[in-house]
């Protein structure tokens, strides 16, 4: 570790910090080591005893099994994308394109062809969430997929959760009316104060913050305060400014936060060097906004921080969230599906992004063709050999690999090749540092911090979050 | 139980009866089960007599203050006294399988026996038929009751269609569930409303073989709770805070978070002043007001991992203020007191109080009101 302790992590993904001389006898002569040292890293399963250990065996498979669980559950996120059209000119977004201009949405009959595929995934619950470009500029198209996928769920009988993706600034009451009457979440975006996010995201009129916040307040006051959710994107403006991005955040109530990193990769090299930030300016404005997030906890306002809800949730708790970027095999194509206005289906919201800027190999199969189809596609199996950790050197001896696995689209977005050594990914440097720096915390939080970080790290919800 | 004076009519079997009144005795009877008419005048005598004259051949007439009616009742061989075996009003009920156990618990409250006793299965099941009021929960106890696994279904079974609505809490080691011979025929097809309560007291094997003095008792009564699990059945775990459980109950409950956490919750408890607890006083007496620190943090690593957790058989003055919400009043009604201190106390009426043989023991901490 980064403070010169050694950190074991074992086949059950439990944990124990451990000297050099202990480290030494555990693989030497464990039998010298203290009793209750011995007791706990059998606990943790560092040790096995030398007699019958058939619960422990069957412990052993369970925990793993648990770990592994919410791969095998079927896609339960299916984003559509209704259009390109967005009326934000962000100089950081690959995908988005202004309002004139045509073939940027998704025809009628895609939007019926999206809502019968649906169903063919096996999952329990499913999510659909609306991204654009900005989504409600077709709002005709979100209705029509919601009305159709209601009524046919009246045979399925899923668990569903719609949700719309959006600067809001389109919202009217009406369509709030429509959002409360069924049951639909909105997520907007919010990168922080006004100013910072005003230069972020410019409009001709410079006032997207204060029409997103009155949107907000719109929605809040028919469709309730939980029915809104903001995301933020971390871009080179914001990286001096966290503690003002989780004031904000405080300030206008919300209760989730993504600290999330800009990925640069789909950008043109000119842009890269325009827009990007090194790994370690977004980890430094990370951990400073990450205390001032405690900071608020601990004055009694929750807020909680999703990506260490992710992060914990690996390391910590027995059961996965199931979140898509670190699932091994990947989740991309498997738990989530994105269907593009182009007429395509896509692994992930990056796959489609990557489209745009002319890479369009990451495409699984046309929509309207059968999400078997999707499954048994070239690129699908590629995706997973390229993500399964047991195969992917670098990965198959690494502590973290029950946490964690390869993104092979990060990885041809940033190299052009999706099996691109995953050691040598900013996917890997960033989760790296992540994990060791996650652990270290853990280890040294007090007893209110760590009551903390245990309620982040439960699973509840964490699927839906990319 | 409990043992009370009762004059039993000579003829009476050494066999379980419902206790009735005279005028139920119509309403009430059945061939199959056995009543004894409680003695409330003189004619009642007679009465019976009568009855039995005119050829009924499972009545008889108890005399005594100590039972009350609805009471299933145990005649001893004497016919001068009986052992309630099932009181109505209680709020604890009991059924015990077998006296014999696999393990051998350093704090067993009632330490097992090794001759045959099969019979004590039949007499469960007795009693379950002369029960007249279904009871919200009964217990079913050993011994180890997997020890008798078939007739530990046919008693959960006969529960079921009798007093359908009573749940049923197996007080198990849960060791026999790791042997496919005892858990397929036991649980397949099981419907009934049951819980397993079993214990756990180490989070490596040596320390709970340790307490339960019995090598490879935790890697059996590991899968039995995994055995548990997979047929979805609900599970209490149970810890008896005696010192070398103390000392490592942090880890276990760490232990339990991480791997366990399908139990519905974690029960501490107390440890009860009698047998083997008696002989191994330098083991398991404590006072737990000693062990607050680690009672606290042991709850708090539950509360991580989202596990409910409660306090059994510790009087309020034993426990922090924080764990007050979490204490139940858990001392069978027959064997629960107070101490002399607590008539001033203002918790009294929420505290579980002492085991009634503490005297002879002692207590979990000095008691004090509060």
């Amino acid at each position: 570790m980064p403070d010169g302790s050694c950190l074991g992590i074992s086949q059950t993904g439990d944990h124990a910090f451990l000297s050099g001389p202990e480290l030494q006898l555990l693989f030497t002569s464990p039998d010298a080591l203290p009793v209750s040292r011995q007791a706990d890293l059998k606990s943790r399963n560092f040790l096995t005893s030398a007699g019958a250990t058939a619960g422990t065996d069957r412990l052993i498979a369970s925990r793993i099994a648990a770990k592994k669980s919410t791969i095998q559950q079927g896609p339960s996120l299916h984003a559509i994308v209704p259009t390109l059209q967005c009326a934000h000119s962000c100089k950081y977004c690959q995908v988005s394109r202004s309002l004139v201009g045509n073939g940027y949405s998704m025809s009628a009959e895609n939007i019926d062809k999206v809502c019968t595929t649906i169903f063919e995934s096996p999952s329990e619950t499913l999510t659909i969430e609306f991204q654009g470009g900005d989504p409600l500029l077709r709002f005709d198209l979100i209705e029509r997929a919601v009305l159709t996928i209601e009524a046919l769920n009246k045979d399925h009988r899923r668990s569903i959760r719609f949700v719309v993706a959006s600067t809001l600034h389109q919202v009217t009451e009406q369509m709030c009316e429509f959002f409360r009457a069924h049951q639909v979440i909105l997520s907007t975006s919010i990168d922080g104060p006004a100013q910072l996010h005003n230069k972020n995201r410019p409009i001709s009129t410079r006032d997207s913050y204060q029409r997103t916040v009155s949107a907000m307040e719109l929605v809040r006051s028919v469709c309730g305060h939980d029915s809104v959710s903001a995301l933020m994107t971390t871009t080179k403006e914001s990286l001096g400014f966290p503690e003002a991005i989780v004031d904000e955040y405080v300030r206008l109530g919300l209760h989730d936060i993504f600290l999330r990193p800009l990925s640069t990769y789909g950008f043109a090299k000119r842009n890269q060097a325009l827009l990007g930030y090194s790994l370690e300016d977004f980890l430094r404005f990370y951990w400073r906004a990450f205390d001032r997030i405690l900071y608020w906890n601990k004055e009694g306002f929750e807020l909680r921080e999703v990506y260490a809800s992710i992060i914990l949730n690996k390391i910590l708790s027995t059961f996965d969230g199931g979140y898509v970027d670190l699932q091994s095999p990947t989740g991309a194509g498997q738990s989530a599906l994105v269907y593009n206005y182009d007429g395509f289906v896509y692994p992930s919201d990056e796959a489609r992004m990557l489209a745009e800027s002319g890479d369009t190999s990451l495409r699984l199969g046309r929509i309207g063709e059968s999400l078997s189809t999707y499954r048994s596609s070239d690129v699908q199996a590629s995706l997973i050999e390229a993500s399964t950790v047991e195969r992917m050197p670098g990965c198959n001896d690494c502590a973290y690999n029950l946490f964690c696995a390869p993104n092979p689209i990060d990885a041809q977005a940033q190299f052009g090749d999706r099996f691109a050594p995953p050691l040598l990914t900013e996917h890997c440097a960033r989760h790296l540092q992540l994990f060791d720096s996650f652990y270290l915390r853990v280890r040294d939080a007090d007893a209110w911090t760590l009551d903390l970080l245990y309620r982040w790290a439960a699973p509840k919800g964490l699927g839906a979050e990319q | 139980m409990r043992r009370v004076n009762a004059k039993v009519q000579d003829g009476a079997q050494a066999r379980v009866h419902r206790v009735v009144e005279l005028g139920q005795l119509p309403r009430v009877w059945e061939p199959y089960l056995s009543f004894l008419v409680l003695v409330q005048s003189p004619h009642c005598k007679q009465s019976v007599e009568q009855l039995q004259q005119s050829g009924l051949p499972n009545v008889y007439w108890v005399d005594a203050d100590g039972v009350e009616l609805g009471d299933v009742v145990l005649p001893q061989a004497n016919r001068d006294s009986a052992l309630v075996v099932f009181r109505n009003k209680d709020q604890h009920h009991a059924l015990q399988l077998t006296n014999r156990c696999n393990s051998n618990c350093l704090m067993c409250s009632q330490p097992p026996t090794q001759a045959r006793d099969d019979w004590l299965v039949d007499e469960a099941l007795d009693v379950v038929r002369h029960i007249s009021e279904s009871p919200k929960s009964i217990g079913i106890s050993g011994g180890e009751p997997l020890l008798m696994h078939l007739g530990l279904r046919a008693l959960v079974e006969t529960i079921a269609t009798l007093h359908p609505n009573t749940a049923v809490e197996i007080l198990s080691n849960g060791r026999l569930l790791s042997n496919p011979q005892v858990r397929e025929p036991l649980l397949e097809g099981l419907n009934a409303n049951v819980k397993w309560l079993i214990p756990l007291y180490g989070h490596a094997d040596f320390f709970h073989d340790f307490v339960v003095q019995s090598t490879g008792a935790f890697e059996e009564t590991l899968a039995g709770l995994l055995t548990l699990q997979q047929f979805k059945q609900p599970i209490q775990l149970r810890i008896v805070l005696i010192k070398p459980v103390l000392e490592i109950l942090s880890e276990l409950c760490a232990f339990i978070g991480r791997n366990l956490p399908f139990v519905r919750e974690v029960a501490f408890m107390a440890c009860e002043p009698i047998g083997f607890a008696l002989a191994n006083r330098d083991q398991c007496e404590v006072d737990l007001l000693d062990w607050t620190e680690v009672l606290a943090n042991s709850a708090a690593i539950l509360h991580r991992f989202q596990i409910p957790y409660l306090f059994m058989n510790a009087p309020l003055c034993a426990l922090p203020q924080s764990l007050h919400s979490v204490a139940h009043k858990s001392i069978s009604d027959w064997k629960q007191v107070y101490a002399d201190e607590c008539d001033a106390c203002s918790v009294k009426a929420d505290c579980s109080g002492l085991f009634a043989w503490h005297e002879r023991g002692w207590k979990p901490t000095k008691i004090r009101a509060m």
